[in-house]
C-alpha cells in the first residue's frame, strides 16, 4: 500500500511539469492546427541549456529560466518566421515534414555539441528530501510541481483576461473572423509559438533539478505531450492538467510495479487507446 | 460636386476556375447610408465581400476604402482603417463568453481602460444583458447574430457589412434586428452595406439596393425600382415562391 501511494504521489509530481509541457504544444496546436513535432526537442535543447547555464556560468537549474525563457521564446518567434508560416496554406503532410525535419536536425545538433553521454548538474539549491510520515519526497519534485501549476495558472489568467490573450484564443477559434476584427492573426501565431517553446524551458529547467539529460529525451517528451494532448482535446487548461497527472501516474505505477523500461510502452498504451475509443480527447471540445 | 463615397470597387473581377464569380463590379457607397446587396444564391455576394474586406485577393480591380486602395491589405489593418463585417454562417468565438467576444472587437480602437465601458455599452444596445456571460457555442441563432452585429460594431467602424443577418430568423427577430440597425445607422452614422435574402429586410432598410446576377451587377436603384426592374424580376424576384418560403422560415 505505502509503495503504491508513494508511486501515485511521485507520479502526480512528474505529471504537473508534464501538464506544463503538453500546454506549450497545445497553445501551438490550437491556434495554428500545427503538430509541432519538434516540442519534445525544444524541451531538451531547454535541458541542455540549463546545464551549459549551470556548468559553465553556475546559474542554478531553477533559475536558468531567467536566461533560457527569453532565448527560447525567441528561438520560437525564429522558427516561426523562418519555416513555420511558409507552411501554414500547404497540406498538413508539408507541416508534418518541416517540423520533423526540425525535430531530427535539433536531434542531431544537440548530439554534435552536447555528445551522447547524459548530462546533468551536480547541485540545485532545492536538493534534499522532505518526510511525511514514512513518505518521502524530492525536495527538487515537489518545487518543480508547485513552479508548473503556478506557471499554468499565470498562462490560464493570461489566455482569460489580457488582450494579447483574448487574441490567441479568438484566432484559435476563427483566424478569419479574428482577423477582421483588427487581430494581426500572423502576429498572434508567432506569439503563440513563442509561448509554447518558451515554456519548455521552464519545464527544462526544472527538469533539471532532479534528472540528467541524453539526446533520446526528445523523443520522450515529444510523445508525451502528444499523448497528454490526446488525452485532453483542446479548449480546456483544467483537462491538461487533469491528464497531465493521468500519463504521470500510470507511467510511475508501471515503473513501480512492472519495470522501469515500460514507462514508454504505457504512455505509447494509453495513446493509442484514447485515440481509438476517444479520438477527440477526454475533456476537448464537442 | 458630390462627396468621396466611403466605398467604391473599380473592376471588380474574381474568378475560381472557370467561374467567375464576381465580375467587373463597380459599385459606390457613400456615407451614411444604408445599402443592400441582394441576388439569387451563387450571384457573388459573398465573395464580393470577401474582396472588399481583404479575406480573397481579386484577380482584378480596384476596393477604394476612404480615398485608399484596399486591395492586397490585410484584413486587420483594413478592419483598423474602419471596416467591419459579419459572417453568413455565423463565426462567433464560441469558446468565449458574449462579453469576451464583444471584447475583442472593443480591443480594435480602445485601449484597456475604456475597452469595458465599450462592451457595455454595447451589451445594452443590443439587449444583450440576459446573455452576456454566456458561452457563444451555447446560444442560439438569433442571439448568435446579435452578438456578431455588436462584436463588429465594437471595432468602431465607419463601414459594417453584415452578410445575411436576417437569414433563419423569425419575422418577430427580423423586425426587432432591422430596428436595431437602423438605430445604430441614426446613432452612429455607420455606413451599413447588407447582402440580403430575405427581401422583407433589404426592402424595409435599404435606401439603394444593388442586383447581382451571376457574378455582374445587373441593377441598382431605389427599392421601388428595383422591385419593378424587369431583369430584376427575371435574374430574383420572379422566383416568388422561393422568396415568400423565406421570408416565412
Amino acid at each position: 500500500m505505502e509503495t503504491i501511494i508513494q508511486s501515485v504521489f511521485s507520479g502526480i509530481l512528474m505529471g504537473c511539469i508534464y501538464a506544463l509541457i503538453a500546454l506549450g504544444l497545445s497553445l501551438i496546436f490550437g491556434v495554428m492546427n500545427v503538430v509541432n513535432f519538434a516540442h519534445g526537442n525544444f524541451v531538451m535543447l531547454s535541458m541542455y541549456f540549463t546545464f551549459w547555464a549551470g556548468s559553465l556560468y553556475k546559474i542554478d537549474a531553477i533559475f536558468s529560466p531567467i536566461i533560457t525563457f527569453p532565448l527560447l521564446f525567441l528561438f520560437g518567434i525564429l522558427v516561426y518566421h523562418g519555416l513555420i508560416k511558409q507552411t501554414l496554406q500547404e497540406h498538413y503532410t508539408i507541416q508534418i515534414a518541416v517540423t520533423v525535419g526540425l525535430m531530427t536536425f535539433l536531434g542531431a545538433i544537440t548530439q554534435l555539441v552536447w555528445q551522447a553521454r547524459p548530462r546533468a548538474l551536480a547541485y540545485s539549491i532545492v536538493q534534499g528530501t522532505i518526510r511525511f510520515g514514512s513518505y518521502t519526497i524530492a525536495l527538487s519534485r515537489l518545487i518543480s510541481a508547485i513552479i508548473s501549476l503556478i506557471i499554468i495558472m499565470i498562462i490560464s489568467y493570461f489566455l482569460a483576461k489580457t488582450w494579447p490573450g483574448m487574441a490567441i484564443r479568438a484566432t484559435s477559434d476563427d483566424s478569419n473572423a479574428a482577423s477582421l476584427m483588427g487581430i494581426n492573426f500572423q502576429r498572434t501565431y508567432a506569439l503563440a509559438f513563442a509561448l509554447g517553446s518558451g515554456l519548455t524551458a521552464i519545464a527544462g529547467g526544472l527538469l533539471m533539478t532532479f534528472q540528467q539529460v541524453d539526446p533520446t529525451m526528445g523523443l520522450r517528451f515529444g510523445l508525451l505531450s502528444f499523448c497528454i494532448l490526446a488525452l485532453a482535446g483542446l479548449g480546456s487548461i483544467t483537462g491538461l492538467v487533469i491528464s497531465g497527472l493521468i500519463v504521470g501516474i500510470s507511467e510511475s505505477l508501471a515503473m513501480t510495479f512492472w519495470d522501469p523500461r515500460a514507462r514508454t510502452l504505457v504512455i505509447y498504451l494509453i495513446f493509442i487507446l484514447v485515440l481509438w475509443f476517444k479520438p477527440r480527447g477526454i475533456f476537448g471540445r464537442k | 460636386m458630390l462627396p468621396e463615397p466611403i466605398l467604391k470597387t473599380l473592376e471588380l473581377t474574381k474568378s475560381f476556375g472557370n467561374l467567375i464569380a464576381v465580375n467587373n463590379i463597380e459599385i459606390e457607397i457613400n456615407r451614411g447610408e444604408i445599402v443592400g446587396l441582394i441576388g439569387p444564391n451563387g450571384a457573388g455576394k459573398t465573395t464580393f465581400f470577401n474582396l472588399v474586406t481583404g479575406l480573397e485577393a481579386p484577380d482584378k480591380g480596384q476596393v477604394v476604402f476612404k480615398g485608399v486602395n484596399i486591395v492586397s491589405m490585410p484584413p486587420h489593418k483594413i478592419c483598423k482603417l474602419g471596416m467591419s463585417r459579419t459572417f453568413q454562417i455565423t463565426r462567433s468565438f464560441g469558446e468565449m463568453s458574449v462579453e469576451d467576444a464583444i471584447r475583442v472587437g472593443a480591443y480594435n480602437r480602445l485601449g484597456e481602460n475604456e475597452v469595458q465601458k465599450k462592451v457595455d455599452e454595447m451589451v445594452e444596445f443590443f439587449e444583450l444583458g440576459d446573455i452576456r456571460k454566456t458561452k457563444c457555442s451555447d446560444l442560439g441563432l438569433a442571439s448568435l447574430r446579435k452578438v456578431e452585429v455588436a462584436r463588429a460594431t465594437a471595432t468602431e467602424p465607419e463601414l459594417l457589412l453584415l452578410d445575411e443577418v436576417g437569414a433563419g430568423l423569425t419575422s418577430v427577430e427580423l423586425i426587432k434586428l432591422m430596428a436595431e440597425l437602423k438605430k445604430l445607422n441614426q446613432e452612429t452614422e455607420v455606413t451599413l452595406c447588407v447582402v440580403e435574402h430575405v427581401m422583407q429586410m433589404v426592402m424595409g432598410l435599404c435606401e439603394r439596393i444593388f442586383v447581382l446576377d451571376a457574378g455582374k451587377l445587373i441593377a441598382k436603384g431605389m427599392p421601388d425600382e428595383i422591385s419593378n426592374n424587369q431583369k430584376v424580376v427575371e435574374a430574383y424576384l420572379g422566383r416568388r415562391s422561393y422568396i415568400e418560403s423565406d421570408v416565412a422560415c
